[in-house]
């Protein structure tokens, strides 16, 4: 951070090269659309940049540039709340495609793939409808492995929060993933 | 410990968040008890089937367009300079301010050019001249200056003389 603050290009490249995807599929888990996850995992790097110049992060730099990060996504999810059906529409669209392509593609895997597809819809969904606050420490904790005291920094709670974010997101999860096998 | 207990320390469980003498209590249970075992299945069900969301990948422009929004800010936004006014304003408030400052200038500049004291010429809205006139009757059945216009003038000069 002490060399991107006096401008180095090429430890911002390596921070970058770092951390992009696990910010990338941070935001795109929890928002649900690919092209608007790499306009905002972009806008964390450009805020990263910026924060670099006029602050040294107090905490330990994931912790930090999850934090960001998760700001980010709930000014988005706030701002964006007017427009939130396109989201689910987009990814409609995405898999329409897949299975156009699935079928004229003649693999003997098709069917497979499709219901691979479907399960994928299904779970992204259920996340989807969590509040925000119970997908982002599932998210948190099932992909990225934080502990509950890094993800109570990031969303600014209790550890005992965090806790009880997580049941209920899981009961929820086991409701509606219940017919998920079947 | 009672089931409801451990079913409250399940999901920390599972997060291996407890404290190890919590962990073994709750490991020790779960050997025993069937209707707490199954209750942790499904969690164990619910982490597993999320496993299977799919990973994105960034494309190979993912830096180069990182410098360039840092090189160019506000390069992608409208009107850059009052991105300010918009963070401090919710859109419907913008919105309305807009739209009463549309409904007055078009009032006001309505009220300018309906004055005919301002456009002298309006008062005979169609120019008498030659350029203008031919620019206006060019899609004419008879446009001026062709042999039929001629032809056309010529008939209602003497249909006037006769009268």
């Amino acid at each position: 951070m002490a060399r991107i603050a006096k401008g180095d290009d090429d430890a911002f490249e390596i921070l970058v090269s770092r951390h992009q995807t696990s910010v990338l599929n941070l935001i795109y888990r929890f928002i649900g659309d690919r092209t608007q996850a790499k306009d905002l995992s972009q806008e964390v790097f450009v805020r990263v940049w910026q924060a670099a110049k006029s602050s040294e992060p107090k905490a330990k730099f994931t912790t930090w540039i999850y934090k960001i990060t998760t700001n980010l996504c709930l000014n988005e999810i706030k701002s964006a709340s007017r427009r939130r059906w396109f989201l689910f529409h987009r990814s409609d669209e995405d898999s329409e495609k897949s299975i156009e392509e699935t079928f004229s593609d003649g693999s003997p895997t098709a069917e497979d793939l499709l219901l691979s597809k479907e399960r994928t819809r299904q779970i992204s969904e259920a996340l989807q409808s969590l509040p925000e606050n119970q997908r982002m420490a599932l998210i948190l904790k099932r992909y990225d492995g934080l502990s509950y005291q890094e993800i109570a920094q990031i969303i600014g709670c209790s550890v005992s929060a965090v806790e009880s974010l997580l049941v209920r997101a899981k009961r929820t999860l086991q409701q509606k993933l219940k017919n998920f096998e079947k | 410990m009672k089931c409801s207990k451990i079913q409250k320390k399940l999901s920390a469980y599972q997060d291996r968040e407890l404290e190890p003498s919590e962990q073994e209590q709750v490991r020790n249970h779960l050997l025993s008890c069937r209707g707490c075992r199954e209750q942790f299945a499904e969690f164990e069900r619910v982490w597993e089937n999320l496993g299977k969301l799919e990973e994105t990948h960034p494309d190979p422009w993912f830096y180069p367009q990182i410098v360039r929004k840092i090189k160019e800010p506000g390069e992608h936004r409208l009107f850059p300079n009052l991105q300010w006014v918009f963070r401090l304003l919710p859109a419907p408030v913008i919105a309305s301010v807009l739209l009463i400052i549309g409904i007055l200038a078009g009032s006001y500049l309505g009220s300018i050019l309906g004055r005919s004291d301002l456009f002298p010429f309006q008062s005979n809205p169609v120019s008498d001249s030659p350029g203008v006139l031919t620019s206006m009757r060019f899609f004419d059945p008879a446009p001026p200056g062709t042999l039929a216009e001629g032809y056309l003038r010529m008939v209602s000069y003497k249909g006037s003389e006769s009268r």
